[in-house]
């Protein structure tokens, strides 16, 4: 009986198993890449129009972060600052800097800096600053740390899960209001002990309703 | 034991219909009511487009979608701050500015929200003297009318586009030559500061006319009311003083027609638990059923024709009785009236109620009243001695303007060479016997300024885009003569000039942004005391802009003495009656005259009684329909009879619609509608009435006949609209039964279930515990809550095809009854919006639990997981889940069915209008009342910041209002925490008025309706009390 296949055909099952093994990895990967909150959003770190340094600023000379994001503890947003408050400064340290170019284009011109956004909540989700900030979730537990971040970039997902994390338990982030701004501050091993207790006493009972944070 | 769910069988004809088929039990209208979802509402053929071919264009869309996977990254997006702070302004929260929106009876005090420099939502004001802090329904929508893509945004000249420095150079040229022939037509706005100008305009142009037009204005009223007291006065009625109260073709609860003021007085007097002053009566006299008639404990039909007659008969028994020689005299100058079919007991009756309580009692008649009414009005009131009790006088100092008769004689004569017509739209609404459009054509030169490219603009020469009132300075004085502020919250959208600008100009004032001009006014008008007291000038200006007035500015009160001798004379000049029908214009409860013909949050939302959204309808009684061959218009397909109304001269056509409870052999319909010459407004919506109206008779065209052509037109109907199946819906009783039996209402209801609940909801642990209620005793029915609540939640507009769908999407609906006979019945308003049910029917049918229980006892809507089944909208017993079935925020609203076709996106001011704390909803998703959810979770943060690092519970909640109570001027909507049990909402919860609806679903709601108690007088005999029995 002569042969049907050639022998090259031998390798076949082989071949198909490999691409098969291709296929579903780009699969993976491809939903990992572009549909799981982890890549699309954590590590998000956009070239912006000013080079602006929060690790020279906030890390190295110390500055609060209030003194620019002055709303976060009236409003629901932490404003990005006007070019006047960059101004209030910069007229004095370091006015010719080229790094301050694009500032200094948009003071004489009256045209704001355009900011690439880094953190953005879907438009249905309505996330307060002030009433965080306010009970004891400092700015660390969101953003990371801003204080060592040359360029900033997302560095948790801001997923809903994620929120949900700490909306079931607080104790894991509450710390003394006075700490909220340290970047740097941390209770260490003490967090859950620190955190019950902070809970019970201030009674902090996040909502975990679906109307807490979409309207 | 056996448990009641089912709905009781309908076997007799419900004591509440809505419509004629509801009445009568119509088998198609009642298995309606047994399908999944309202017949019609989810068929989705598109017109014109097979589904095989809407496929194909789909299915060519989606593979064009996929194309790369750009869609599944974020795009970038800028985050741009300002370049310089701007004072108070903070990223993410409202700032309120007081500041009035003027009209014509006044000015309506407002609070604008803005945010990021834009208005996006206007409340009442609560610190002005004329306000509680409740508004109107056009006051709400003033917010769309400013953002308006459709407003007039060039300067033109001739036609073709230029720009503010020609037309500067025209009105500097205008004022260097003189100006002859110069003449204004201009609207009544009630500002001293226009006033001001005015008269240093008359010095600077001698011979200069200033005319004032208000198509719905009350000259005849004011006509009657200065012969019988003075040149100058005006009448203040004291609706809280009086416990009989007669109002005769007068629509006085109704805040459109003449402020929020009149109705909480009357709102005051109506609550049946109250100690101290009784509750008062109400008799009405109408031709139509208006939100008055609604309220009256005896309403009469009467013709318009017949008022004059009756009015004769009321005050010949008070002349008598009371011996007034006064009264006598007006009475004998009336021209003697021929026959009467009116029911004499029922004035007898009115007028023996009036006789037992002089000083008490108050007769009132509407601003549209012809004069003579008027004059007869005020002898009577005066000899029941209401004069300085229940009827004030004020002296307003504003200057006399000419009529627009006499500009039109102007014009005729040859004698006008340049006409500003600042606002208004006379080539529209001018009476028709003056044939405006004609006569301005003779003008040589017109400058028109307004917001919209109308008629009048056509015709004109200069077209000068007027700025919003939300847009520039100006100052007006209120009802009773507060000089209030006109604040700007936003530079002009378009460029658009105020009429102060205009004035200014004309008079070689150098430009400016400022409010110079107001100031001057300001500081000239302020009690002397006042500025001592705060200390300065400037102090003065700013307490002025913060609180929105300037306290101690009121018209000064005046003795009222009637004058016999002028009275009398008014009540000579009645016009005889002429036979026939008459018909009767209307303020429009969507476009007031004409003003708001493009506003079409107004448009969709339903008339107050019809339930007729974007058009208007000459409303007959059935048996003068039945008579003229006019068929019923009802059902789910809504179609009338197009009848032709003629004078004999001019003719209009309108479609034609059965209204209960109209007077016989009179037909009626609303002004404003129909405009078909300017591209600006909506087009085909209604039907001109103005053809018909004329100078010497605004109010009624006597002696017309009608033809039914025999075609069609398809009206967007909603009175059927979200039909509610169950028994005892809405219940009302009078005050002897009430006080025999205080909860009648709730022993009236299908008795609740003994049985648990059918559902179950996740425990309530919050503390705050939300719950509302709804007053049916003051509730009038006058929209403002419901055009409130699509301004503060961004409730779509979808237009008429799809509300003749049943898709309108109001979150919060006005139900309106009626109850008795078709030819007379009364009638009764309930507001329906989510009831928030405990156990809500709502939440277990959804497969993806998008609409959840909240811990404070919210049903709450989750968007971005709803799938779209529709489930919990059919299992909702109250009807008040919308869904969207297209994405009516990006879609233009004739293209809907082209799917992906049509083009996509929201006009960038329409964006601006749009309430940044909720969400603006997509295709496919459904959405319903959520208690303003963004205002709780607003109030709930704000003291949790208050709190910081203490507990939570030692810091109350501030107090805070929803939207719709908000806005409501007679305070029957009160929301509020229900498990505190000394807040308001709590105590009338437990108020033996209150009852729920749908009792024997056992679904807990938490709105609690208090039913409405009624007073008749047990001397004529009512019709036999209804207690509740619709459906």
């Amino acid at each position: 009986m002569p042969n049907i296949f050639p022998k090259s055909a031998n390798l076949v099952p082989l071949k198909a198993a490999v691409a098969m093994g291709l296929m579903a990895a780009s699969a993976v990967a491809g939903v990992t890449y572009y549909f799981t909150q982890e890549y699309t959003r954590a590590g998000y770190m956009p070239i912006q129009p000013a080079p602006f340094s929060h690790k020279l600023h906030v890390g190295d000379l110390g500055m609060d972060c209030r003194y620019c994001h002055n709303a976060v503890e009236v409003s629901a947003h932490s404003n990005i600052p006007t070019t006047e408050s960059c101004m209030a400064c910069h007229t004095q340290i370091r006015p010719d800097s080229p790094k301050l170019a694009p500032v200094r284009k948009s003071w004489q011109s009256g045209l704001p800096i355009e900011w690439v956004r880094i953190h953005k909540a879907p438009d249905y989700v309505y996330f307060n600053h002030a009433v965080h900030v306010a009970r004891g979730v400092s700015c660390v537990s969101c953003h990371g740390p801003v204080d060592r971040m040359e360029e900033v970039w997302q560095d948790k997902s801001q997923s809903m899960s994620w929120c949900l994390d700490c909306h079931r338990a607080p104790e894991s982030a509450l710390r003394p209001l006075q700490e909220v701004y340290q970047m740097d501050w941390t209770a260490g091993a003490g967090q859950q002990e620190l955190g019950k207790k902070l809970k019970e006493a201030w009674e902090v009972q996040p909502s975990t309703n679906c109307g807490a944070c979409h309207r | 034991m056996k448990s009641h769910r089912h709905h009781p069988p309908r076997d007799r004809v419900p004591t509440h219909w809505r419509s004629l088929r509801d009445r009568t039990n119509d088998p198609e209208f009642l298995g309606s009511l047994e399908t999944e979802f309202s017949p019609g509402a989810s068929v989705g053929e598109p017109p014109g487009l097979s589904k095989r071919a809407f496929l194909k264009l789909m299915g060519a869309s989606i593979a064009l979608a996929g194309v790369g996977l750009t869609g599944c990254r974020r795009p970038l997006a800028q985050l741009v701050p300002f370049t310089k702070g701007a004072e108070w302004t903070l990223p993410g929260k409202f700032l309120y500015y007081a500041t009035s929106m003027p009209t014509r009876w006044g000015a309506m005090p407002l609070i604008a929200s803005t945010s990021d420099g834009r208005p996006t939502k206007l409340e009442g004001n609560p610190l002005h003297p004329v306000s509680n802090g409740g508004t109107d329904s056009f006051a709400q929508a003033a917010i769309l009318d400013l953002y308006d893509p459709g407003r007039a945004r060039e300067f033109r000249e001739n036609g073709k586009i230029t720009d503010a420095q020609a037309f500067t150079a025209f009105l500097r040229n205008l004022n260097q030559t003189g100006g002859k022939g110069l003449a204004f037509l201009v609207e009544k706005t009630n500002s001293p500061t226009r006033d001001r100008l005015r008269t240093e305009l008359e010095r600077n142009f001698p011979g200069l006319l200033w005319a004032e037009f208000e198509p719905l204005g009350d000259t005849e009223a004011v006509q009657a009311t200065e012969a019988a007291f003075g040149t100058g006065t005006r009448l203040v009625p004291k609706f809280e003083r009086a416990d009989v109260i007669l109002a005769l073709d007068s629509d006085f609860l109704n805040p459109i027609e003449s402020g929020i003021g009149y109705a909480a007085g009357f709102a005051t007097r109506r609550n049946p638990d109250q100690g101290g002053a009784p509750m008062n009566r109400l008799y009405v006299v109408e031709n139509h059923f208006t939100l008055t008639g609604g309220m009256a404990d005896h309403r009469l039909r009467c013709r318009v024709s017949d008022m004059a007659n009756f009015v004769w008969h009321l005050g010949r028994i008070v002349a008598e009785r009371t011996s007034d020689p006064a009264l006598a005299t007006v009475l004998g100058a009336f021209p003697t009236l021929g026959n009467t079919k009116l029911d004499e007991a029922w004035i007898e009756a009115c007028a023996k109620d009036l006789l037992a309580n002089p000083t008490r009692s108050l007769v009132l008649a509407g601003p549209q009243a012809p004069a003579p009414i008027h004059a007869v009005v005020h002898a009577i009131n005066s000899a029941l001695g209401n004069l300085g009790t229940t009827v004030l006088g004020v002296e307003d100092p504003s200057p006399r303007s000419a009529t627009i008769t006499e500009l039109a004689a102007a014009v005729s004569a040859g004698s006008v060479r340049t006409l500003f017509i600042l606002g208004g739209n006379p080539a529209f609404n001018a009476p028709a016997d003056l044939d405006f459009p004609a006569l301005l054509k003779s003008v040589p030169k017109i400058v028109k300024l307004g917001l919209f490219d109308d008629e009048t603009s056509r015709l004109a020469h200069w077209q000068i885009p007027a700025a919003h009132f939300l847009e520039a300075w100006g100052d007006v004085r209120a009802a009773n003569g507060t000089y209030s502020a006109i604040q700007p919250m936003i530079l002009p959208l378009w460029g658009g000039w105020s009429e102060l600008d205009l004035l200014a100009g004309l008079l070689g004032y150098p430009a400016e942004e400022g409010p110079s001009l107001v100031r001057t006014t300001m500081e000239a008008l302020a009690p002397a005391a006042l500025l001592d007291q705060v200390g300065g000038p400037d102090q003065l200006w700013n307490n002025f802009l913060r609180v929105g007035f300037l306290p101690g500015t009121e018209f000064l009160p005046k003795d009222l003495e009637c004058s016999t001798a002028s009275a009398g004379k008014i009540a000579g000049s009645l016009l005889p009656e002429k036979p026939g029908l008459e018909l009767v214009f209307l303020q429009s409860s969507s476009v007031d005259d004409g003003r708001h013909a493009n506003n079409s949050w107004l448009l969709e939302t339903p008339d107050f009684v019809t339930k007729l959204t974007w058009d208007n309808a000459l409303l007959v009684s059935p048996a003068t329909a039945a008579r003229l061959g006019i068929s019923p218009t009802d059902g789910f397909d809504p179609v009338a009879d197009l009848v032709e109304v003629s004078d004999g001269i001019r003719t209009i056509t309108a479609a034609a619609m059965v209204a209960p409870g109209h007077a016989d052999d009179s037909l009626s319909i609303a002004l404003g509608f129909g405009h078909t010459e300017a591209p600006a407004f909506v087009e085909n919506v209604g039907f001109n009435a103005y053809p018909l109206r004329t100078a010497g008779s605004p109010r009624i065209a006597g002696g017309v006949t009608v033809q039914v052509t025999g075609r069609k037109y398809p009206l967007a109907l909603t009175q059927e609209h979200h039909a509610m199946e169950g028994r005892d819906l809405v219940r009302e009783g009078t005050l002897a039964q009430y006080h025999k039996t205080p909860n009648f209402a709730e022993s009236t209801g299908h008795a609740a279930s003994a049985n648990a609940a059918l559902y179950t909801h996740p425990p309530l642990t919050a503390a705050e515990q939300w719950g509302m209620t709804v007053d049916l005793n003051t509730c009038t029915g006058c929209n403002a809550c419901v055009v409130a609540c699509q301004s503060e939640n961004n409730v779509p507009v979808v237009g008429k095809a799809q509300v003749r769908r049943n898709r309108d999407m109001a979150w919060i609906r006005i139900d309106r009854y009626f109850s008795g006979t078709p030819e007379n019945p009364t009638m009764l308003p309930q507001a329906v919006m989510c009831q928030h049910c405990e156990n809500a029917p709502c939440e277990p049918v959804c497969p993806v639990n998008a609409t959840v229980h909240s811990e404070d006892g919210l049903n709450v809507m989750a968007y971005n997981r709803c799938i779209g089944t529709r489930y919990c909208a059919n299992n909702c017993p109250w009807k008040v889940r919308r869904f969207n079935y297209f994405d009516y925020n990006q879609r233009p609203l004739d293209e809907l069915y082209i799917g992906p076709l049509a083009k996509k996106g929201m006009a960038d001011t329409l964006q601006m209008a749009k309430n940044p704390n909720v969400t603006v909803r997509m295709r496919g998703v459904m959405e319903k009342c959520t208690f303003c959810i963004q205002r709780i979770e607003e109030a709930k943060i704000g003291r949790l910041v208050a709190a910081g690092p203490t507990p939570k519970s030692a810091t109350p909640i501030s107090p805070f209002k929803v939207a719709c109570q908000q806005a409501c001027p007679n305070e029957s909507l009160v929301f509020g925490d229900i498990a505190d049990s000394k807040s308001r909402v709590a105590r009338l919860r437990q108020s033996p008025r209150g009852y729920t609806m749908f009792d024997f679903l056992n679904v807990a709601p938490r709105v609690t309706y208090l039913v409405r108690v009624r007073n008749p007088n047990p001397a004529l005999a009512a019709q036999p009390p209804p207690i509740g029995d619709a459906h």
